[in-house]
Parts: structure tokens; sequence; C-alpha cells
């Protein structure tokens, strides 16, 4: 079947759209369904892995706070800045919109991680060399800090001072060493 | 066109029979989902976007010391040539949707491809001929490495490579290997296996087709997960659930062929017969007389032919194929007539080059 909306991509979502005369069944591609403003995921269609999964999220009955309550009155949570993918609309479709829903869902994730991957929540593998080479120096300049203010406090200034010249020239690699890796510099 | 001709152009690297317990594994596949920070991913992004994406990382890639690499933007392509990519594996049916932007870098040998703006940004899969999970991991992973000192990727510290399903999060890693399990599905004791691997965190699933169905008896297994373990542990656990059913099917091969060894060389034969002089060949009926003439010939019942027969086979039946093979569009039925052409003249030629190497 194809999108209700594009026409041209196959149908993979189905949402029931409350309207006046009552609600309506749309079938929707992803893409269309992530541009869709206003829907209502009806989950006793469509046997679709990934996103029948999250919907059944709210009726396990492990499910608790803060999204107890039935999916009708159930809060968009959180909203992503960059995509504006809200964390109910990610439950519908079952795919983030960019890399920063992480960021904005992350109090949310673990528990949909638990689920889909075996009760893990945290990667464990390969790591980026950049990354790596980056988060090493962000603990160096955190630690040159640390005893920057051990040195103010027992009125060490020359030490302090420099100390200071030593974590600035490190920020300066820092930001030479590809622009990220924490995540709140997406845009 | 002629069959040497046709195969000549359209045997690609995984489709030969090498490899360690090539008799059962076809094939290993390695993919890596990856993402570029600074960007929305595909099911979000503008065309300006993709764009971007499309360009930095064909840049990085083309500019490369390694020779070859060949890049298709699926718009541009003829819709016959997606179908081909699409039978040999080599790009998904996604990604060639032409109003998503899609694009694959190929390795001369078509072992490595890398399509770009499919679900995620970036898609790194290599395709190995036999049971060779290192290989192709490190193949890919080499590959990933290159790219992560060109690009910015996104990645967390907590959830690992980010990516736009949340099934794929962590190592981005889908490990699979390409199996052909007849006895298991003769002797139906893959339908109980199936389940118990799933509890180990593997999927089986069909290799070809949809759902639990599996044309040719193959099977592809697979990791479910991808959080929470490493990538060396993934591959490994997968390995030994792949050397378990490896081992299972040798033993039930063997059991078949001692209880009922006439009536098994009966079925092979009569299947290498339909394929050998059938003159309307549906694709289901393909698909299952190539998996008894593998096996015929795994068990030492058929001679002279190649094993890679039913890698080839299965690939070629498919329709994009048989049109680029008759050099036509095809109706089903006219399919069935050329599929039937198809695998004859394959036979045929078989046959000649055995008769050439007696003479030489
Ligand atoms: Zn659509
Ligand atoms: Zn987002």
């Amino acid at each position: 079947m194809l999108c209700d909306n594009c026409k041209e991509r196959p149908a993979s979502v189905i949402f029931t759209q409350e309207g006046m005369g009552g609600s309506a069944e749309r079938h929707l591609c992803e893409k269309c369904a992530f541009q869709t403003q206003v829907f209502h995921f009806d989950p006793s269609q469509e046997p679709l892995s990934i996103q029948q999964f999250l919907s059944h999220w709210f009726s396990g009955s492990e499910s608790i706070q803060p999204f107890q309550q039935s999916r009708d009155s159930m809060p968009d949570g959180p909203i992503c800045p960059d995509c504006k993918l809200t964390f109910r609309k990610f439950l519908d479709i079952g795919k983030f919109g960019c890399p920063t829903c992480y960021d904005t869902f992350r109090g949310q994730l673990p528990r949909v991680f638990s689920k889909l991957h075996n009760g893990h929540t945290t990667h464990v593998g390969k790591i980026p060399d950049s990354f790596n080479e980056r988060f090493a120096l962000k603990k160096k300049v955190e630690e040159i800090r640390s005893k920057m203010q051990e040195a103010i406090e027992m009125e060490r200034f020359e030490d302090a001072a420099a100390l200071r010249d030593e974590a600035n020239a490190l920020k300066e690699r820092l930001a030479e060493c590809g622009n990220g890796g924490d995540g709140s510099d997406v845009n | 066109m002629s069959i040497n001709k046709f195969m000549k152009g359209a045997v690609t690297g995984w489709m030969t029979s090498h490899g360690e317990h090539s008799d059962i594994v076809m094939s290993t596949r390695i993919r890596l989902a990856r993402n570029l920070r600074g960007f929305r991913f595909p099911i979000a992004f503008t065309a300006d976007e993709a764009e971007k994406v499309d360009s930095q990382v064909s840049a990085a890639l083309l500019t490369s010391d390694e020779k070859g690499y060949a890049y298709m933007k699926m718009s541009e392509l003829p819709g016959l040539e997606r179908q081909v990519l699409i039978e040999k594996h080599l790009v998904s049916p996604q990604l060639t949707d032409v109003k998503r932007h899609g694009a694959v870098i190929l390795s001369e040998d078509e072992t490595l491809s890398i399509m770009l703006n499919e679900e995620d940004h970036i898609r790194i899969q290599c395709i190995y001929p036999g049971f060779q999970l290192e290989n192709a991991y490190d193949h890919a992973d080499s590959v990933d490495n290159y790219l992560e000192n060109k690009l910015p990727y996104a990645f967390d510290e907590d959830f690992g490579y980010l990516t736009s399903c949340p099934s794929n999060t962590g190592t981005g890693m889908r490990a699979s290997v390409m199996m052909h399990l007849p006895a298991l599905t003769i002797t139906k004791q893959i339908e109980r296996i199936i389940p118990a691997i799933a509890r180990l965190g593997m999927i089986v699933r069909g290799s070809y087709g949809e759902g639990s169905e599996a044309p040719g008896n193959i099977y592809q297994v697979s990791n479910q997960t991808t959080l929470g373990k490493p990538e060396k542990e993934i591959l490994s656990d997968l390995k030994n659930v792949a050397l378990r059913l490896i081992a299972h099917e040798r033993r039930s091969r063997e059991l078949l062929l001692s209880k009922s060894r006439v009536a098994l060389e009966n079925k092979l034969f009569r299947s290498l017969g339909i394929i050998s002089y059938a003159r309307l060949l549906p694709s289901g009926e393909a698909a299952r007389c190539l998996s008894d003439v593998r096996l015929g010939i795994d068990l030492g019942i058929i001679e002279d032919v190649d094993m890679s027969i039913l890698n080839e086979l299965m690939i070629f039946m498919q329709p994009g194929f048989l049109q680029q093979y008759a050099e036509a569009d095809l109706t089903a039925e006219e399919r069935d007539i050329f599929r039937a052409d198809l695998f004859r003249e394959r036979l045929r030629s078989e046959q000649q080059t055995n008769e050439n190497n007696k003479e030489n």
C-alpha cells in the first residue's frame, strides 16, 4: 500500500486521525509520518516491529512514571530543538530525527534501550579515536582546573597562573581537534 | 545475451564459493551504521542537508588512496540497474527510492558498498563469500576508521554511535551469515531451533523473500542487539551460534543419507532434471530445485556441477537480472520462460567447461 500523503513511498505507519466526523485511518510512509503534525497512533493495527513494540510501551506492566496514563491523555514529552520531534512521536514512529534527539530524550532513553537491547542501556564497544582524544583532553583540563583552585586557596598565585596558562593551551587544542563530541554544539 | 558474457558482468565477489565452511555458509555480511554530527537524519533532513552529507562523505572516500571506488547516485541510475543492485544485495530497496537522495559507493570487487543517505547518513557494508566474520569486520572497521578521521561522527559517551533507529544505537553493527540449511529444514528441526536462537539475542530469518519462509532453504542469522556488548563479543557470539548450526546441519545431512539414501538421491536428481530441462520455471520451484542440487553437490551425489551454482542462480533468477539477461522488459510468465532458459544455459556451459577440462 502506498502512503496516503505522498502516494510515492510504501506506507509503513498507520495513524488514526481524530476529526469532526469521527476518526479516520491514515496510512503513511515514515517520512510523511515524521512531518505530520497531529495524529494518534493506533497500536492495534500493523504488526510493525519497533513501532509496535514502542507503542506498547505504555501498556506494559512495568511502565511507570511519568507516562502511565492512557495514550490519549499522554503528554508529548520533551521536544527536540533541532528536528522538532517529541518523545511521544518518537514512540509512534520508532525513529530518531537527528543526533540531538538523544540529548533531548536522554532521561527516557535507558528504558527504551533496555527493552530493545536485552536490558542493556550503555555502549561498551568501539569509540572513535577523535572522541577518545577529546575525552582525555577534557579530563586533563578538569584536573588542571581543580589543581588551580587548590593553588589559589593556598595563595600560591604563581602556580595558579602557570596552571591557568596550561589549561588555556589545552582548551585551544580541544577546540582544534574536531568541533564537538559533547553534542551541545550541533548547530 | 550469451550466458558467459552475462555471468562475467554479473558475478560479484561474494557469490563465489570460497572461505571456510563454504558448503554451508554462503556469505558473511557486516554493516556499520554511522551518522554525521550537525545534520538531521534522512527521515527528517532537507534536500540541502542530503546534498551536503553526500558530498562530504563521497569527497572523503573518492580522494582516498583506495583506487577503483565507483559512485552512483540513485536518482541518476536507470530503474533496472537499481533493481540489479538490490538483487546483488549491494544496496537496500529503501536506498533506491529516488526521492530520498540515496547514493552508493562500491569497491571494484563489490565486497564493499557504502550507502549514503539510507536510513542513516552512512552505512558501510562488507560482504564476503563463505564464513569470514573477522575478515569482513576488519574491512568494514578500516573504512570506518578512515571516515571517522575525516568527518565528525555523531557519537555519544553513553549511547555510542547515534543512529536513526534505536535498534541500531551503540555499535551500529549488524553482522549476519547467510546459511544453506536444507537438512535442518527437511527434518523440520529448524522450527525448533529458530526460537531457541532468538533467546540468545540472534535472529534467524529467510534470506530471500519475506517473513519466515526461506526460499532455497537459505537463512540469515544475525545479531539482534547493538548495545551493551563490544563488537568482538557480538561477533564471537554470532560465530558460536553459526558453528553450532553448521555442526547440526552436517549431522542431519549424514542422518538423512544413512536412513534414506535412495529417496534422497531420487529427490536431488529429479531436481537436477527439472532445472536442466524445464521450459517454464517459476521462482519458488527454481529455488527449491537449486537447494536440492546444491545439497547433492555437497554430499558428492551430484558431480560435475560447480557449488557456486546456488549462490549465483538464486541471484540471477530475480526479475531485474532476468530482464538484463533477456535485454527486454518481461512479464511474470515471460520471466518463467527466461528463468528456465538461463538455468539450462548455465548448466550447459558448465558441461562444456567440464568436457574441455577432460580433453586437456
Ligand atoms: Zn509519504
Ligand atoms: Zn532531533
